[in-house]
């Protein structure tokens, strides 16, 4: 806040001059509107936030939409999760990197390897059989995988990165 | 027996077979179950994260404590920014009961009694909560409500706790019986792969067994057709060994023949009485007899031995036949015996034959004829054959005889079988007669076949394939007059004394005069001293043998190295014939030797 105003209009121009490189890769997002649901972190090209790419509802139901049913070790019968596939979020947030840790409301982490979201359909959800969820129903993001048409993905490790009340992506 | 013992072996070793492979089938199915077993118990473990229990009950305590805080916060700090805070970790901590107030949760909890009161205390605290921080609570956030809240969630830290540290025991509990019941299942496995590898070797035994069984087993048939190999090598030069032994002794019972046949033809020239006549006709006819036999047994041992060879030559057809009737005819009167020779018109008259083989085979099929026919006739016809034996001319010998069944007729071409066997002693011969004949027969081409029916007679057919030819021109040496020669002088090579004895008897009644030598060395010798007008040579001889002294003696100067040689042999076969030739010979006379061969062959050679 201190700074003489010569320099900071010099890195004003700089920051300028930067965007309009990158701009065809690194066309901003547009702000979000409504309560920000989501915030992708880290190694992301298209930001419309300070430290990366923040989601509202709206934002994401703008996303091509996807729905799995699967069964879980959380409920006691298979459950119908609508969202948006992470790989299309990541790419409407120009993200680039190997890893994305998840960070929880409860602040339960958890990295997942970018490589499961090219593999598998993994889902950014937000709809629990057609209803979106409220953080005492795990809500309002969940991570899921399609357990149940993958066997091999039924072990701790991939129940483990199907976070619930996700947060925060933060790509690395 | 054995074949049934086998056949008892056979089942049992196939059921026993059906029972190891079920057992085999019966311990895999038992390996796969336990497999299963493993498998499911590990993968409801992972799928309902039953392990994970103990975290979320841990993580229930920890949301718990963090509610606790943020109500302590929410006294001192502003009210605005409390609620919203206070309203998102009360969420959180009602999101995390979900993950342990389930059925499966009350299942894996049921040795905690603690577990139903706890949470039943923590469900009233969250509807006691609700009317605070709910969904659409308005009620306002006092400081007195929220240490009311604070109070509460005081009360639920050691439920809670004692909770979150019995789960882990519990779990822990549930840990040890899944490895113990995965180690039970495990032995289990064992046992069970144990007794497959016993079963495995049993099976691996048996198949080896059975590669043994059947590697011996061919390992038999092999020496077996080796052993037969052997066997038919052996055979067949055995064969070939009796084939050279009869060639020997047909020379070794010519010469004496030769001598005895010509005694008893001088014999009867000299003056007898009636009776030695009559003895004197006997020998005779059991010595025609004994070499008509001895023939026999030598065109047999030819035949096998392949040595037999056709010479066909130009003949007058019905001439033959003729020669054949008139022979035969004497026969057949002697038995009072009808013999009716009738030639077909059509057959032609000059044919390619070879003549003493063909008389060979009718005189044998009519003197069998005329022996088995008691009474009634015998005929010969000759015609040409029709149809499918057209080409050939047919001999049918048809008799009235006793006849023969099917078996007999199957039978009566293999040696020494005659119509019965009682009849071969009463019949005579030597049974070799028809097997000799059909043999010719079919080494001329042609075939000997036979019809017959028991009582009522036989008929046995020759089909010859005898070409028609065009009448030969007469040689004009023939007719030659060869009793009207003149006395030679004739050198007789010759070892055996009986046989100079024959000939010197044989030459002096053709009115020749005679020097004799014992072996091939004598007669060079003799052949040196003075000229002979003809030489007769023994083959087989001591010191030097005919074919050397033939050579010797074609050796010398003209005109000694150009008398005329006639060997005298035993031996039928065709190579001596020929070998007698390559040593210079130039003609052959067969032992015993006839008074009228003799005289053929000098008239032949010119000489007389």
């Amino acid at each position: 806040m201190s700074r003489p105003p010569a320099r900071r209009r010099l890195l004003w121009l700089l920051a300028c001059l930067a965007a309009a490189l990158g701009a065809p890769a690194a066309r901003a997002l547009d702000p979000p509107a409504g309560r920000i649901v989501l915030s992708v972190t880290g190694e992301v090209a298209r930001r419309n936030a300070g430290e990366g790419a923040d989601f509202d509802l709206a934002m994401l139901e703008r996303l091509p939409q996807k729905s799995l049913t699967t069964a879980t070790p959380w409920y006691p019968s298979p459950r119908r999760f609508t969202g948006v596939l992470l790989r299309d979020l990541l790419a409407a947030a120009g993200a680039r990197g190997t890893t994305a840790r998840a960070i929880a409301l409860n602040d339960y982490q958890v990295d997942i390897p970018l490589a499961d979201a090219e593999r598998h359909d993994v889902l950014i959800a937000w709809l629990l059989d057609g209803q979106p969820m409220a953080v005492r129903d795990k809500g309002p993001l969940v991570v899921m995988y399609p357990f149940d048409s993958h066997p091999e993905l039924r072990d701790a490790v991939h129940y483990g990165r199907a976070a619930w009340q996700l947060r925060r992506l933060d790509i690395r | 027996m054995t074949g049934g013992d086998a056949t008892i072996g056979g089942r049992l070793r196939r059921v026993g077979l059906g029972m190891l492979g079920a057992a085999l089938a019966l311990a895999l199915a038992g390996m796969a179950w336990l497999q299963w077993r493993q498998y499911d118990l590990l993968d409801g473990a992972t799928r309902y994260r039953n392990d994970g229990l103990g975290a979320s009950f841990f993580q229930l305590e920890t949301e718990h404590l963090r509610l606790r805080h943020q109500v302590q916060q929410a006294l001192q700090g502003p009210q605005e920014t409390a609620r919203e805070r206070l309203q998102l970790r009360y969420d959180i901590f009602v999101s995390r009961l979900g993950l342990v107030d389930h059925a499966r949760a009350a299942d894996v909890m049921r040795s905690q009694p603690a577990y139903a009161p706890t949470l039943r205390r923590v469900r009233e605290f969250i509807a006691g909560a609700d009317r605070l921080l709910g969904p659409g609570a308005r009620a306002p956030l006092t400081p007195d409500a929220l240490r009311a809240l604070a109070a509460e969630l005081d009360a639920l830290a050691g439920p809670l706790h004692d909770l979150s540290v019995g789960t882990t025991h519990v779990l822990y509990e549930r840990a040890t019986e899944r490895d113990a019941a995965v180690r039970r299942q495990s032995q289990q496995g064992l046992v069970l792969m144990a007794f497959q590898c016993v079963l495995l070797l049993v099976l691996a035994a048996v198949v080896l067994r059975q590669f043994r069984a059947a590697l011996q087993r061919r390992e038999r048939l092999e020496t077996l057709a080796r052993r037969l190999g052997d066997a038919r090598v052996e055979a067949e030069s055995a064969s070939r060994a009796k084939s050279v032994f009869l060639a020997n002794m047909s020379h070794e019972l010519r010469t004496p023949f030769h001598g005895l046949l010509g005694m008893m033809s001088l014999l009867q020239e000299t003056p007898l009485t009636a009776q030695q006549s009559g003895f004197l006709r006997t020998a005779r006819d059991s010595a025609h007899h004994l070499l008509a036999i001895l023939n026999d047994i030598l065109d047999i041992s030819k035949l096998e031995s392949g040595n037999l060879q056709i010479a066909p030559e130009p003949v007058d057809l019905p001439k033959l036949v003729r020669e054949v009737e008139a022979l035969m005819r004497v026969q057949a009167q002697s038995r009072g015996l009808l013999l009716d020779v009738a030639i077909a018109p059509g057959v032609p008259r000059w044919v390619l034959a070879d003549p003493t083989r063909l008389k060979q085979i009718l005189f044998n099929l009519l003197s069998n004829a005329v022996k088995f026919t008691p009474s009634g006739g015998v005929e010969l016809g000759v015609r040409e054959g029709a149809g499918a034996q057209a080409g050939q001319v047919l001999f049918a010998v048809l008799d009235t005889g006793i006849g023969m069944d099917a078996a007999t007729m199957e039978r009566v071409f293999h040696r020494f079988v005659q119509a019965d066997g009682t009849t071969s002693r009463r019949h005579g011969g030597t049974g070799l007669g028809l097997e000799i004949s059909r043999s010719l027969a079919r080494l001329m081409g042609g075939d000997l076949t036979v019809a017959s029916h028991v009582g009522e007679g036989s008929c046995f057919t020759l089909a010859l394939p005898l070409p028609g030819i065009e009448p030969p021109v007469p040689a004009v040496a023939t007719g030659a007059p060869a009793d009207a020669g003149r006395a030679l002088r004739v050198l007789v090579a010759e070892d055996h004394p009986v046989n100079r004895l024959y000939l010197e008897a044989v030459l002096g009644q053709l009115g020749h005069r005679t020097r004799f030598a014992e072996n091939g060395e004598d007669a060079v010798r003799a052949a040196q001293e003075e000229h002979f007008d003809v030489v007769l040579m023994d083959l087989h001889m001591p010191v030097m043998d005919g074919f050397a002294a033939a050579r010797a003696i074609r050796t010398m100067p003209a005109p000694r190295g150009e008398m005329p040689i006639v060997a005298l042999t035993a031996d039928v076969f065709q190579e001596a014939r020929e070998q007698a030739r390559q040593a210079g010979m130039d003609d052959v006379v067969t032992k015993p030797a006839q008074l009228g061969q003799l005289r053929e062959v000098l008239a032949r050679l010119g000489v007389t």
